[in-house]
């Protein structure tokens, strides 16, 4: 092969190909190709993101573990502890949706469990393409049963998600899975820094095949004509098999039978073991002879590379492995010792008698190029000094998003995922935000998603603020204090000046409103090139964040729940935009005004307290397509409700602005609201009152049937699947 | 005509099913025993001569029946 | 305080859920593993939980129900000892036989997770009390219930709960059958899912409160 091939083979750049001579002090060598291609992919260096991630509010007296290790870990206070990161599957799920999703969620599962916490609960944050768009109901499908074929089979709850649909994800979907797990007061938090000279490296789980071979260095590519292609590399997941493997890794941890603990997931055993290595600043020998395989004929390079799923790489002292092998045979599986750990800082790699590797292991992880790509500080390009005319009429204001894919129920996706499993859950998937009751506890933990891909095409930065702030209020609307944040940044080309910019500016306005509400960023992950054929999706940093209610009380519900009670809007309002109503084609897209924190600060307080003093039975921080959709959504329980007789512009009913929150207040309380709202600086403005079986806004009038029959047509008919 | 087309996992990929099955066979006698578990299609069609027959019930196979990133089949001899 | 054995198979993934339920009610969960052999005169009861034993390969239910425990639940059975299989575990009993009929995938051919009312055709003895009706969550994939001779189940009396809103194409809407002498009862909605207002409903406690009391 001449070095040109050799180079594309291995998705190696000529600079850094100069940059591996300089760090070897020669060219490389055999497996080592291979080790350089996945190790310094963007997949595993983050090598285009690293600078800026590195400038992030990832750090408060509740952080236990941030990022570096497999996932963040916060305290909750009272002995327990949560583990919780959000990953992305996009490229995969392009080529195979229901293996794509189904092995997304097996990944994030094993990063929790890695650590030595307990699944208890699962979201999904997707974003595919327009209704007509090539593919777009296979795929539908295929990643919705692929995320239930697996969450449901390996017994976690999926607690939340978000959909959204836009042209941009056409030919290049995301799926993001977030995964939480419970550490109960007195279980040990596990990392993956070997340890210890004379340590065994031991091998467990399923058996290594070929698949998906280069995954790592193929997720950091755009997608082209030629993905048809790289089809073989498909991986394929086995929930049964990881549910074995959740309760052996749990059953070892608990006997404290482990010193440290990876799982083999992007560029499989090579990350593993060189990150393992690396962290805990030691070498590892290890022979490929004693890997289990699925296909003898398989090679070295392939037994490095393959992303086989649902295996782990564990380190013990050589006293434990009998008993470790006994854990694992118990639940059905292999643990295999396949080297130890060496003293001196050098991974070796033996197969058939012969030595193939010898290398310092920090060469492949801390010496990976980092690049400060080129960008521009954000200019606000769609900010204008008015806000450019919305052209809806009031009654297509509630009814007309309830019947597009933009507003219609999600029932259909989230049926089909066991929102229950654990007998946990308080709030599943139709509430706002998912919630599971902590053991032995009055105390609830509440999961939420973030970012709003239309603001996002709106403006990079306002965006980014909006990916936190908005899940912290929704939070807060339900009497939850954000407590830390999971994020998984999905961009198109780095290498293109535009999309940097974006992703400048969007982690800029996100770290600005984690650190003033004191939501550190924990974890994450980044997926670049989200393009095809040089188009580029929305640029999309989803978010998930995990809050804490601490009040016994009942959670306010999200549809209004008796008559005669007051409607009010509590307002902290300062943006004005075209919102959604750009995706339907009515508005064009805008803004007005910037955000302040101190004053948004102030709305989550007066909602948290509003919660402990009882004084809401239902709220809803206005989302998409503004005021009267989302009253229109507080009706679908069936209790409507009729506007107060003063007259509001059209503008009020429609635009979307950041932010304000819908709340429903029996008359005797409206008082005490007042007056905590005026504390906090935040107006309380009466709306109106529940009521009837219509919903009334000014002139217009929607009877909540037809607002349940455009509603509930749902995403399944959208696509033909239901 | 009558055809069987047989749908099993591609070698190369991990056959989930077949794995579990060998697994609880294992220690109940029948140690040893390999397994992969797949689907057995029946069609039935009306075609002028058995090489059309089996040509489309390719296409059928090719168009629906298998996942080539998961799966290959076979198509058995129709009466 | 009545001790309840509950079936651990490998996939099970309600049995801790299960343990719970039982001590809300005040019983004393023990784990029977899949490869052991037990004593059924230890056991007020026995629950077999829902899950994916073995993934739902081949077919729900069909490799948890040829395990070593189940010579043993064959047993208990025999000796008319209270069994209730949910879920995945009424799916094991119809494949071991301790139930008629078999479940088989659902008529949309998609997993479905939902709360629904079922209610009572024919009052079991140990499981779910004098109610008539109860609100409880059901979420599976492989949930339509067929026999050769549902008449003749619902003349003996086997038809035991169904559906007010057929979810999965149940024959009959059936919901949960038992057996003839009505000690073996399975069911495919999970009550341990409804044991308290915070879980959505307490219709499910009578369905473990029988065991124990």
């Amino acid at each position: 092969m001449t070095l040109e091939a050799k180079l594309g083979h291995y998705r190696i750049s000529k600079a850094e190909f100069e940059k591996i001579k300089v760090v070897l002090g020669r060219e490389p060598e055999g497996l080592e190709w291979a080790l350089f291609s996945a190790l310094w992919s963007e997949h595993c260096s983050y090598k285009s993101s690293k600078i800026h991630l590195k400038k992030l509010y990832n750090q408060s007296d509740r952080v236990l573990e941030s990022f570096g290790e497999n996932a963040g870990v916060i305290d909750l206070g009272e002995g327990e502890r949560v583990a919780f990161k959000m990953e992305s599957h996009n490229h995969p799920s392009f080529i195979e949706p229901y293996q794509g999703a189904a092995t997304g969620v097996g990944g994030i599962l094993r990063d929790i469990f890695t650590m030595g916490a307990r699944p208890i609960a699962l979201a999904n944050y997707l974003c595919f393409g327009q209704v007509k768009a090539p593919r777009m109901d296979y795929l539908v499908n295929g990643v919705v049963k692929g995320i239930g074929g697996y969450g449901n089979c390996v017994g976690v709850p999926t607690i939340t998600g978000q959909t959204n649909f836009d042209p941009s994800y056409d030919e290049n979907i995301l799926v993001n899975a977030l995964a939480v797990g419970l550490f109960r007061p007195g279980e040990n938090i596990f990392t993956s820094v070997a340890k210890g000279p004379g340590n065994l490296v031991v091998y467990v789980g399923a058996k290594t095949g070929r698949d998906g071979v280069h995954g790592a260095s193929m997720a950091s590519e755009s997608f082209d004509d030629d993905s048809e292609s790289k089809k073989p590399t498909v991986q394929i997941g086995d929930p049964f098999f990881e549910k074995c493997l959740i309760e052996s890794c749990l059953e070892v941890m608990k006997e404290d039978l482990v010193v440290a603990i990876q799982d083999m997931g992007a560029a499989g055993l090579t990350s593993s073991s060189f990150e393992m290595a690396s962290k805990g600043g030691v070498g590892l020998r290890l022979d490929l002879d004693k890997v289990p395989v699925r296909d003898s004929e398989i090679t070295a390079e392939e037994i490095m590379l393959s992303e086989s799923q649902e295996r782990m790489l564990l380190i013990c002292e050589p006293s434990r492995l009998k008993r470790i092998e006994e854990v694992f045979a118990k639940w059905g599986l292999d643990a295999v010792c396949v080297g130890e750990v060496l003293e001196d800082r050098v991974v070796k790699i033996t197969h058939e008698g012969e030595t193939l590797v010898e290398i310092d292991p920090d060469l492949l992880t801390e010496s990976a190029p980092q690049y400060d790509r080129p960008y521009k500080d954000w200019s606000s390009p769609r900010k204008s000094e008015t806000l450019p005319a919305i052209d809806v009429r009031l009654e297509q204001a509630a009814l007309g998003p309830l019947a597009t894919v933009h507003g219609n129920s999600r029932e259909f996706i989230y049926q089909q995922y066991d929102q229950r499993v654990g007998a946990q859950t308080i709030k599943d998937c139709q509430f706002p935000v998912g919630v599971v009751r902590l053991p032995d506890s009055d105390r609830r933990l509440g999961l939420v998603l973030g970012c709003r891909p239309h603001l996002m095409r709106m403006d990079a930065y306002l965006g980014g603020q909006d990916s936190v702030i908005y899940p912290t209020l929704q939070l807060a609307a339900y009497g939850f204090k954000a407590l830390a944040l999971t994020d998984c940044l999905n961009f198109g080309n780095p290498e293109k000046p535009e999309l940097m910019t974006e992703l400048v500016a969007a982690l800029g306005g996100m770290n600005q409103f984690c650190e003033r509400f004191d939501v550190p960023i924990i974890s994450g992950n980044v997926s670049l090139y989200n393009e095809t054929k040089d188009r580029n999706v929305t640029s999309t940093p989803s978010t998930g964040l995990v809050g804490l209610r601490d009040i016994e009380a009942p959670i306010p519900a999200a549809q209004f729940q008796a008559a005669n009670r007051k409607v009010l809007l509590l307002q902290q309002t300062q943006v004005h935009t075209t919102g959604a109503w750009c995706d339907l084609g009515l508005a064009r897209s805008a803004f007005t005004g910037s955000l302040d924190a101190d004053g948004l600060f102030g709305l989550q307080e007066a909602l948290i307290e509003a919660n402990e003093q009882q004084l809401i039975s239902s709220s809803r921080v206005v989302g998409r397509f503004g005021l009267a959709y989302n009253l229109a959504r507080m009706c679908l329980g069936g209790m409507g409700m009729s506007s107060v007789a003063s007259s509001f512009p059209s503008e009020f009913w429609v635009s979307e602005r950041l932010y304000e929150v819908i709340v429903e207040v029996d008359p005797s309380q409206v008082q005490a609201l007042q007056s905590l709202c005026q504390s906090k600086q935040v107006t309380a403005l009466e709306i109106g009152m529940t009521g009837g079986d219509q919903l009334n806004l000014e002139s217009s009038s929607i009877k909540i049937d037809q607002l349940l029959n455009s509603y509930q047509a749902g995403v399944g008919e959208s696509f033909g699947l239901a | 005509m009558k055809f069987g087309v047989k749908v099993l996992p591609r070698k190369q990929v991990l056959d989930t099913q077949g794995r579990a099955v060998e697994q609880t066979l294992q220690g109940q006698g029948f140690d040893g025993v390999q397994c992969r578990v797949g689907k057995y299609i029946e069609l039935e069609l009306d075609a002028s001569s058995h090489e059309e027959a089996e040509k489309k019930v390719k296409s059928v196979a090719e168009y629906v029946l298998y996942n080539p990133l998961i799966e290959d089949f076979e198509i058995v001899k129709g009466e | 305080m009545k001790k309840i054995g509950v079936l651990r198979f490998l996939g099970t993934n309600c049995d801790r859920d299960i343990w719970q339920a039982i001590e809300m009610v005040h019983g004393q969960p023990e784990w029977l593993w899949y490869q052991d052999q037990f004593d059924p005169n230890d056991y007020a009861g026995f629950v077999v939980p829902g899950g994916f034993s073995y993934g739902d390969y081949l077919r729900s239910g069909a490799l948890a129900a040829r395990t070593p425990v189940m010579k043993s639940l064959q047993e208990a059975a025999a000796k008319g000892k209270p069994i209730l299989g949910i879920c995945n575990g009424f799916q094991i009993l119809c494949e071991a036989h301790l139930l008629p009929g078999a479940l088989v995938q659902n008529e949309g051919r998609r997993f479905v997770d939902k709360w629904l009312d079922v209610q009572v055709s024919t009052e079991n003895k140990y499981f779910g009390g004098a109610d008539k009706s109860f609100h409880l969550p059901i979420a599976h994939q492989d949930g339509r219930f067929v026999a050769d001779n549902v008449d003749d189940l619902k003349s003996k009396g086997q038809v035991w709960v169904t559906y007010q809103h057929n979810p999965n194409g149940s024959f009959d809407d059936i919901a949960g059958v038992q057996n003839e002498s009505g000690n073996v009862a399975g069911l495919m909605p999970h009550p341990e899912r409804a044991m308290a207002e915070w879980m959505g409903g307490s219709d499910g406690l009578s369905f473990f409160e029988g065991m124990v009391s």
